[in-house]
C-alpha cells in the first residue's frame, strides 16, 4: 500500500530530514532512511533606491530575502513585450549591459539546491539618460531629503551634537552636502539641478573617498559650480582644489545641466533654459566619481535625472 | 569651385584671388575686389573648410582690431583647425579702406587707416570712404554669398578689440541676422573711452547722440530681438583693460539688468595679443558652431 503525506508550512531555504515509520498493532517500526529535502528560497527583494542606470547599463541591488545563505541568484531581463534572458550571479548585485533608449523589466530569483524561488517584484529600468538616487547615508545631519528622494532641504536647524562626534567619513559634517549614487560605468552622464534665485549651492562631482569634513570644491577630490549671493550681485565660481576661474554670468541659471564625460575627461555646466554653456572642467577622472550637491544657506534644490542629454551637452 | 549668382552685376561681384594656401585640410585664401561702399580696392581673407568642397557651409565673420589687415588673423589666431573640424567658412575683412589718399589718414594708429571702427562716417573727409559698417553688414555678405558655397541664413560674427566692438554692435543692431556672437577683449563702451571718443568725434562729429548707435553698452540697454548668447574672453593682464579703454564692466552691468545672456571670462596672465586669442579661439569657434550647425 502506497501512501503519501504532504506537509505544509515548511520554512523557505531550509533543509529538512524526512523519514517514515510504519505502525501496526504491535508498535512502530524503526525509522526509514532519512531523505534530505531542501525548500526553495524566499524571493529576493530588489532595493529600488539602490538601483542606478545609464544609457548602456543598469546596476541592480537586492536583499537576499533569506536569513540563511542561498547558492546563487538568477537575474531575469526582458524588454517589454519580448522574451528575456537569464544570468546567474553569486552576489546580491548585478551590473547589466543594456542598450540606450529602451525599457527593460528586471526581476531576480534566489536559487539553492532545492531550486529557484518565486520571482521578486519586477523593477522597470529605462535607459534614457542616467538615473541615480541620493545616498542618504552621506547626507549632512542638517540636510533632509524629500519623500521622493530628489529634493534636498537645508532648514535652519541646530546641528545635533551627537552627530558631530562620529568621525567615520560616511556623512558630511561641515558642508551641508549629499552624494548621489552614480552607476560605476564610464562614458557619458547627464543630469539637471533646479534651484531658486536665492539658493546658495554647490553642485558637481566628487570621488567617493572625499573627506567628509571639507567643502565641495575645496579639495582635489571634488569639482563644483558654486553660487554665492552677495549684497550687490550674484557670484558664480567653478571650484576645484579651492581655485576658480574669474567669470561673470549675466543671467542667473535656475536649471543647471551637468554633463560628465569620462573618456574626454570633461565636466561641463549649462544654463538649460538658455542652452548656454557656462564652464567646462578638464580632468582625468582616475576613479569613479559621484554627483554631489550642497546648500550653503537655508534653501532647497531638486535633482532631475533620467533625462536624455541635449545635443549641445557633449559637443 | 565658386558659386556665381548671375543676377548680380559681374563687375561689382568680381573677385581676384591674391593667394591660396592649403591649411587644415581646406584652403586659406585672400581675395581683392572693388568695394562700392568704400570706393577703393579691398582685400579680405576667406578660409574654406574641407566640407565646402561638397556642401554649403555657414559663415563666421571675423573683425580685427586696430592696425590689423586681413593677414593678422589668418596667420596668428589659429582658427583654421577648428573651422575645418566644424565645417565653418571664416571671412576676415581688412579694418579700414586703403589707399584713398585722405589727408590725415595715416597720422594716427588709432584713427584713420587701420582704424575704421566699423561705423558709417558722416563727417568730411571720411564720409565718402569710411563706411565699414555698411561694408561688413551688407556689401561683404552679398559678395561672399555670391562667390562661395555658403548657407546665407547661417552667419555669425566675432572679433578682437575694435573688432570685438564691431562684432557686438553688428549683432545688437541686427537682431536675428547673426546666429552667434563672441568677442575677445572688446571695446565695450566706446563713448566712454579715449579710443572711442577720438574715433567717433572724427567720424561722426561732436553730437554725441549720434555715437549711441555704435556703442554696444548703449545698444544692449535697448536691445529687443531673438535671444543672444554672448561669449567674451578678456585677458586679465591686458594693458588696455587697465587703461580703461575696454570697460567690460559697463556692458556686463547692462546685460545683467536687461537679462542678455553673457559669459564673460577673465583670463589670468593673458594680454591683448594674438597669443591670447590663439589660446581661446577653439572655444569661440565651438561656441559659434553650436548655433551655426544647429
Amino acid at each position: 500500500m502506497m501512501t503519501r503525506l504532504s506537509t505544509m508550512n515548511l520554512l523557505p531555504n531550509a533543509q529538512y530530514e524526512l523519514w517514515v515509520t510504519a505502525t501496526n498493532t504491535t508498535g512502530i517500526s524503526p525509522a526509514s532512511e532519512k531523505a534530505l529535502y531542501m525548500t526553495v528560497p524566499s524571493p529576493p527583494v530588489i532595493k529600488q533606491r539602490e538601483c542606478t542606470s545609464c544609457p548602456e547599463a543598469a546596476l541592480i541591488r537586492w536583499d537576499s530575502g533569506n536569513t540563511n545563505p542561498v547558492d546563487s541568484y538568477t537575474v531575469e531581463l526582458s524588454e517589454t513585450g519580448t522574451n528575456g534572458t537569464e544570468s546567474t550571479v553569486p552576489t546580491c548585485q548585478c551590473l547589466i549591459q543594456l542598450q540606450a533608449g529602451r525599457r527593460y523589466l528586471i526581476s531576480v530569483r534566489a536559487v539553492n539546491i532545492g531550486g529557484p524561488s518565486d520571482r521578486s517584484e519586477v523593477i522597470t529600468v529605462s535607459t534614457t539618460g542616467t538615473f541615480f538616487h541620493l545616498l542618504e547615508d552621506t547626507a549632512h545631519p542638517c540636510l533632509s531629503i524629500s519623500e521622493d528622494g530628489f529634493t534636498i532641504f537645508y532648514g535652519d536647524e541646530e546641528l545635533p551634537i551627537s552627530a558631530m562626534a562620529l568621525d567615520d567619513n560616511t556623512f558630511f559634517t561641515r558642508c551641508v552636502a549629499v552624494l548621489g549614487d552614480l552607476i560605476p560605468v564610464r562614458g557619458r552622464h547627464y543630469w539637471e539641478v533646479e534651484v531658486d534665485d536665492g539658493t546658495e549651492f554647490r553642485i558637481g562631482v566628487a570621488y567617493e573617498d572625499m573627506e567628509r569634513n571639507t567643502y565641495l570644491g575645496a579639495n582635489s577630490s571634488s569639482w563644483c559650480m558654486r553660487h554665492i549671493l552677495s549684497p550687490t550681485r550674484h557670484k558664480y565660481e567653478f571650484l576645484h582644489n579651492g581655485w576658480s576661474p574669474d567669470l561673470r554670468i549675466t543671467v542667473n541659471p535656475l536649471r543647471i545641466g551637468v554633463a560628465l564625460d569620462y573618456d574626454r575627461g570633461t565636466l561641463s555646466f549649462f544654463n538649460v533654459n538658455l542652452e548656454q554653456h557656462l564652464h567646462t572642467f578638464h580632468c582625468n577622472f582616475q576613479n569613479h566619481i559621484q554627483p554631489c550637491f550642497s546648500l550653503d544657506n537655508p534653501g532647497a534644490l531638486t535633482v532631475h535625472n533620467g533625462i536624455e542629454a541635449p545635443e549641445y551637452a557633449f559637443m | 569651385c565658386y558659386f556665381i549668382n548671375p543676377t548680380f552685376s559681374l563687375s561689382a561681384m568680381a573677385l581676384t584671388q591674391v593667394s591660396s594656401n592649403k591649411c587644415a585640410g581646406g584652403f586659406q585664401k585672400v581675395f581683392e575686389h572693388e568695394s562700392t561702399e568704400l570706393k577703393c580696392k579691398m582685400k579680405f581673407a576667406v578660409y574654406l573648410p574641407p566640407k565646402a568642397e561638397t556642401d554649403k557651409c555657414p559663415v563666421m565673420y571675423w573683425l580685427s582690431g586696430l592696425t590689423c589687415t586681413e593677414q593678422n588673423f589668418i596667420t596668428k589666431a589659429g582658427s583654421q583647425l577648428a573651422a575645418a573640424e566644424h565645417g565653418i567658412i571664416i571671412v576676415a575683412p581688412d579694418t579700414s579702406p586703403r589707399g584713398c589718399n585722405i589727408e590725415g589718414e595715416d597720422e594716427n594708429w588709432d584713427f584713420g587707416t587701420g582704424a575704421g571702427f566699423y561705423v558709417n562716417a558722416t563727417q568730411d573727409p571720411w564720409k565718402t570712404n569710411y563706411r565699414m559698417y555698411a561694408y561688413v553688414t551688407e556689401e561683404l555678405p552679398k559678395l561672399i554669398n555670391a562667390n562661395f558655397p555658403t548657407d546665407p541664413d547661417r552667419m555669425s560674427v566675432s572679433g578682437h578689440s575694435m573688432g570685438g566692438h564691431g562684432a557686438l554692435i553688428c549683432a545688437l543692431k541686427n537682431p536675428g541676422k547673426y546666429k552667434a556672437v563672441s568677442a575677445f577683449a572688446p571695446i565695450c563702451n566706446p563713448m566712454q573711452c579715449p579710443w572711442g571718443q577720438k574715433a567717433f568725434a572724427g567720424y561722426l562729429g561732436s553730437d554725441r547722440s549720434t555715437w549711441e548707435a555704435y556703442d554696444a553698452t548703449v545698444l544692449a540697454a535697448s536691445y529687443s530681438g531673438p535671444q543672444l548668447n554672448i561669449l567674451i574672453d578678456q585677458g586679465q593682464d591686458d594693458q588696455f583693460l587697465s587703461a580703461s579703454q575696454l570697460l567690460p564692466d559697463n556692458l556686463i552691468a547692462v546685460c545683467s539688468e536687461k537679462k542678455i545672456p553673457v559669459v564673460f571670462r577673465l583670463q589670468p596672465g593673458y594680454d591683448h595679443s594674438y597669443f591670447f586669442m590663439y589660446s581661446f579661439m577653439n572655444d569661440h569657434i565651438k561656441h559659434h558652431a553650436k548655433y551655426l550647425n544647429a
